[in-house]
């Protein structure tokens, strides 16, 4: 007989409630908070002023969808999500290097690390008037904007998860004669994976914030956020809203390949849950 | 005397830990070790006898002293040495048959080679069917199994075992003693066994080396002349028990009692 006995319960037992609880609650909520979003012009009188001001749930689903519709969204979603992807790239390729070689050489560090915490500490929106004499406005100066507030977070912690790199699994592969390279490929990437994956994790949040800060103010004459912009200006709170939810998607999409990546990389790890 | 097959001569090592006073770890260290020998080290704590280990190992360099292995001067890691740790150091990102296979991995052996390679070592530490499982799905003494394994499969000349049953539990240490007598006999290799526990040392043995406390340096060395195969049994005997009596008794000098009582 197995040691492993089979649990008391069986899964199959539970009911559908109780497996999707969370799931249920979560929905409801949402559903909850829409419907009343949706019933309050009705409710209640709103004044003129507030009238213009406000959008309900299907105002705004009308809006994406006319957005949609006429293709006229399509060329901004593109813009915003190349200066994203481009900005996004790079700043993980220049960061994970960057960061292994700063957490296994001391002198690198000591030489270039004023210069790190002193960028990363301070707003980066204040180096757009630079960026936009430098790069121009358009896709250029928003990539920059995107690469200077993701490489931070991703190089910061890539270079703490290297620092603290198991010492006994690195002088485990250095006595069968592993080289700088192999170390860093054998122990220090893997072991370094779940701060690296949190740095990702942080990193695209200032990727997208980015953009957002980037189109708002004048980086570019194209993406979502200059849609979003310039539907503020002429009152038009449900173009504005979805706007805000194209983003939101974006973000949710986003959140969820990290945790798809996560997942990939903490096969090995021993499950959180046990039973009991 | 015959030609030695580890041979360290005037081995001196002195390390400063930042913002510390340099410690001199070991003085004037001797070690020999014929072929197909067994030879513990035991010695209090902190006296520097890991830290020997690691000097040959290759992964610290000494300060003054001469190394060689079967002739060969040591001078970093090298493919005649493989380390036995004590916390197994296993990646843990890695199953059983790839954490065995990690030495012929990075001589560039090709996947299926180091398979079949693996797999005469994986029955020989009795790990069939484990060959998926992640560490955490094994229980210390099947850790420690891996951990041999991975340095049988470099085919060292010399196996370095730096306390590796100090972190199991003392049923599993029994069985792995016995478990390594067998595989030393198979596998036929020299072995230099560091461990602070006397019982084990006069075990396994072939000799003995008592090391005096910090800067360590070689007290006595006391050869264990029990026939071998050994058993269990064997280790009720008065024989061995004298043995046990004569090291601690070098040993006991050595232990640092400040703060605790006198011996």
């Amino acid at each position: 007989m197995n040691a492993n006995e089979t649990p008391a319960v069986e899964i199959s037992e539970r009911s559908f409630y109780d497996r999707y609880e969370s799931l249920i609650l979560g929905t409801t909520f949402i559903v909850l908070v829409l419907v009343i979003w949706q019933l309050v012009p009705s409710v209640f009188t709103l004044s003129k002023g507030m009238k213009l001001f406000f959008a309900t749930p299907t105002m705004v689903v009308g809006a994406l969808g006319d957005l949609i519709e006429s293709g006229k969204i399509w060329p901004a979603v593109q813009f915003s999500a190349t200066a994203f992807g481009v900005g996004l790239g790079l700043s993980i390729i220049v960061a994970l290097p960057a960061g292994v070689i700063l957490g296994r050489s001391q002198l690198i560090n000591d030489m270039v690390d004023p210069f790190i915490t002193s960028i990363n500490a301070t707003p980066r929106l204040v180096f757009l008037p630079l960026i936009l004499i430098w790069f121009g406005i358009g896709m250029w100066s928003v990539i920059v904007v995107v690469f200077i507030g993701a490489v931070f977070p991703l190089l910061i912690n890539t270079y703490e998860g290297v620092k603290n790199a198991d010492k006994l699994l690195i002088n485990v592969v250095k006595s069968y004669g592993a080289t700088e390279w192999e170390i860093n490929k054998l122990v220090v990437l893997p072991n370094s994976m779940p701060f690296i994956i949190a740095g990702l994790r942080l990193a695209i949040g200032r990727a997208v914030l980015g953009v957002v800060v980037a189109e708002f103010f004048g980086g570019s004459s194209k993406g979502i956020g200059v849609i979003m912009v310039r539907a503020s200006g002429t009152f038009q709170v449900d173009v504005v809203f979805a706007g805000l939810i194209m983003f939101m998607a974006i973000s949710l999409v986003l959140t969820g390949i990290v945790r798809a990546i996560e997942a990939r990389f903490s096969r090995w790890r021993p499950q959180e849950t046990k039973n009991y | 005397m015959a030609v030695q097959y580890i041979e360290a001569k005037n081995v001196n090592l002195t390390f400063t830990p930042p913002n510390r006073m340099p410690v001199t770890a070991l003085q004037g260290f001797d070690v020999a070790v014929g072929e197909g020998e067994f030879v513990s080290i035991v010695g209090p704590s902190g006296c520097g006898k890991s830290t020997f280990l690691n000097v040959l190992l290759g992964l610290i360099k000494p300060n003054s002293g001469e190394m060689a292995i079967n002739g060969n001067p040591v001078s970093g890691p090298g493919r005649d040495r493989a380390m036995v740790f004590q916390e197994f150091g296993l990646l843990p990102w890695r199953t059983v048959l790839d954490n065995i296979g990690l030495a012929p991995e990075l001589r560039g052996v090709g996947k299926r080679q180091r398979r079949a390679l693996c797999q005469s070592f994986i029955d020989m530490v009795g790990l069939s069917g484990f060959e998926a499982h992640y560490p955490h799905e094994l229980s210390g003494g099947m850790k420690q199994r891996v951990g041999i394994a991975r340095a049988l499969v470099s085919d060292p000349d010399v196996l370095l075992m730096d306390e590796p049953f100090a972190a199991l539990d003392a049923q599993t240490r029994d069985i792995m003693q016995a478990e390594l007598l067998r595989i030393w006999q198979e596998a036929k290799k020299t072995v230099l066994f560091v461990t602070h526990q006397i019982e084990e040392a006069v075990y396994l043995s072939d000799r003995v080396i008592v090391m005096t406390k910090r800067p360590g340096r070689t007290k006595t060395i006391i050869d264990i002349p029990l026939k071998r195969p050994r058993d269990y049994e064997m280790r009720v005997t008065p024989e061995f028990n004298e043995l046990k009596l004569r090291i601690w008794n070098e040993l006991k000098d050595e232990i640092d009692t400040q703060g605790g009582p006198q011996l």
